[in-house]
């Protein structure tokens, strides 16, 4: 398959002084199903914000449908409407990716940028309102929201664009189960629609929900492996090099026991 | 889910590839201004974290740093000659260089708040109307001389060796003082800093009034970049300036909101932490010798400074 997103080499710091990534080498195909997992500060979010043009690698360089995407690329006019049509980032915080007066005028934001026409938009917005289950919060102002119902909100916003690639930071990060569930669902059905998502996490039990290939990133900022959902959740070896799961050591009784803990490990299907 | 999937969602016509037009997007004036202030509170909030650590100044105690600071623009303030003012000059530099701190990085920064806050401001009371004196530079020829209010506007107008003199004195004084406070700023994390202000008896809870300051409106600015990042994301082109004055204003109006629930949320943490009506702060522990000797040889040269 094609690819969509092609990083080559990609390194990243923070006023020149606080490394966030470093020499990053990933592909990622049409229609393809990434999860980016790493331990907090290792770099996922600010990996999400390159490939979503939003912050631009101090070395290497990044293409999207082989075409170079730069500071100076997107500040044409062109390239611009191509590439923020074509991909949408989702926040970890909601409250920063909610800025417009009421729910409705948040889902219009992106189709009126993008210039589609005023009855299209408000269809799209209604469909979208309709498939996340919120109709009813559409004159509703965003500080009025519960975190699950800002999340919603902040998926539709970007989803009445009707990008190809989704970038989602910590989507179910804060959520309550069933929002959890709700957004696992629609991530699946997404999937099926074709489209091609990117999701930045460290909740192991989402990457095996959503069996997603898997690129981990390291303590270091680098790409430590990139593989399959049972290669990289089974290599326990990985997991605890990167920190995303650890041993842990407790009593029964007079015993003392250890074992590696992960909330994700105690997660087991009987047959 | 998937039934009800909207059909445009299903759409895969990918729209023209990324081709370059002759259009260039510009970015506005208040959106540029709130990002950059955003990125300069940030960085100034970790300014330490960009320096070197291991300088002679960063080993010190910040309270013979505070301490250094005061007796130092004393000194700088009650000296009224250029040469004085320039040996002080010569010595901050040199602690620049023993602390490590790229020099040139320095003194652009202290030359360029001293031009606008010492030069400039300063320059009106070189001319002859404001400093009597020796003309060195005649600049304007009126056809009489005016008198207004107090002032009296002689026939030429012109610079006087002492009005010079005197804009020299105070830019100089803007320099090092500037110098001074860098210098401590630079070399001194932030919440020590504050926590050495102890020594000049501030009150705890004014200190811990302005730490908390500091550190939320970093967080707040932090914030700020990020719902800047995330409205670039749905941006597809150019804002006219009053468009982005109206994103301002509801941004604006948003921070107000969440910093009165922070501050709810932090005031309880603080009563779930045993506060009641008085804040009692860690100090100190005891100074060093290396302290006391590093404090002695500053306060020996400041007051060869000052009896020179």
């Amino acid at each position: 398959m094609e690819n969509i997103i092609r990083l080559e080499g990609i390194s990243y710091s923070y006023y020149d002084q606080i490394p966030a990534l470093s020499e990053i080498d990933l592909e990622v195909a049409d229609g393809d199903n990434l999860a980016v997992i790493g331990a907090n500060g290792s770099g996922k979010s600010t990996l999400l914000q390159i490939m979503g043009g939003l912050r631009y690698p101090s070395k290497g360089r990044f293409f999207f449908r082989e075409a170079d995407v730069s500071e100076r690329s997107l500040r044409n006019k062109g390239s611009l409407k191509f590439f923020r049509k074509s991909v949408g980032y989702v926040f970890q915080d909601s409250d920063v990716q909610l800025f417009c007066p009421t729910v409705l005028d948040e889902l219009l934001y992106g189709p009126l940028q993008l210039d589609i026409d005023e009855k299209e938009a408000l269809d799209r917005a209604f469909e979208v309102m309709k498939m996340l289950n919120i109709e009813q919060l559409k004159n509703r102002p965003s500080y009025m929201l519960s975190g699950g119902e800002k999340k919603k909100v902040a998926i539709g916003s970007v989803l009445t664009m009707n990008p190809e690639v989704l970038l989602l930071d910590e989507p179910t990060n804060g959520l309550d189960p069933k929002t959890q569930c709700f957004l696992v669902e629609l991530m699946f059905a997404l999937k099926d629609a074709g489209k091609t998502l990117v999701v930045a996490t460290h909740d192991l039990s989402l990457v095996d929900e959503l069996q997603a290939r898997v690129a981990v990133l390291s303590e270091e900022h680098r790409i430590e492996k990139v593989g399959g959902v049972n290669e990289i959740l089974g290599d326990q070896d990985l997991l605890l090099r990167v920190n995303l799961i650890h041993e842990h050591i407790h009593r029964h009784g007079e015993t003392i026991h250890r074992h590696i803990h992960s909330h994700y490990l105690f997660h087991r299907h009987e047959g | 889910m998937a039934n009800r999937i909207p059909s445009f969602l299903l759409d895969r016509s990918s729209p023209a590839p990324l081709k370059p037009d002759s259009g260039r997007v510009r970015v506005s004036f208040v959106e540029k201004g709130i990002n950059h202030l955003a990125r300069v509170i940030k960085k100034g909030y970790i300014h330490s974290e960009f320096f070197p650590r291991t300088g002679f100044f960063q080993k010190i105690d910040p309270r013979i740093k505070i301490f250094f600071l005061i007796f130092f623009i004393i000194i700088v303030s009650l000296r009224k000659d250029l040469l004085s003012e320039l040996y002080v000059s010569i010595f901050i530099f040199v602690l620049v260089l023993l602390s490590r701190l790229k020099a040139v990085t320095f003194y652009r920064r202290v030359l360029l708040f001293g031009f606008f806050f010492g030069f400039l401001i300063a320059l009106p009371s070189a001319f002859n109307f404001v400093t009597k004196g020796e003309m060195i530079l005649p600049v304007a020829t009126l056809s009489r001389p005016y008198d207004f209010w107090i002032y009296h506007i002689p026939a030429t107008i012109g610079i006087t060796k002492e009005g010079m003199l005197g804009v020299a004195m105070l830019t100089m004084r803007v320099i090092n003082s500037l110098s001074l406070s860098f210098l401590v700023l630079y070399t001194t994390p932030f919440p020590e800093m504050v926590r050495a202000l102890k020594i000049l008896r501030v009150p705890d809870t004014f200190l811990i009034i302005i730490s908390l300051c500091y550190k939320y409106i970093f967080l707040f600015s932090k914030t700020i970049e990020d719902m800047y990042l995330s409205k670039r994301a749905r941006m597809l082109g150019e804002e006219d300036n009053k468009k982005a004055r109206e994103w301002t204003a509801g941004r604006l109006a948003l921070i107000f909101r969440k910093t009165q629930l922070r501050c709810e949320e932090v005031f309880r943490a603080m009563v779930g932490r045993g506060f009641s009506d008085s804040i009692k702060l860690y100090g100190f522990g005891k100074m060093r010798p290396m302290d006391w000797a590093s404090g002695a040889i500053l306060f020996s040269i400041g007051l060869l400074f000052l009896l020179m």
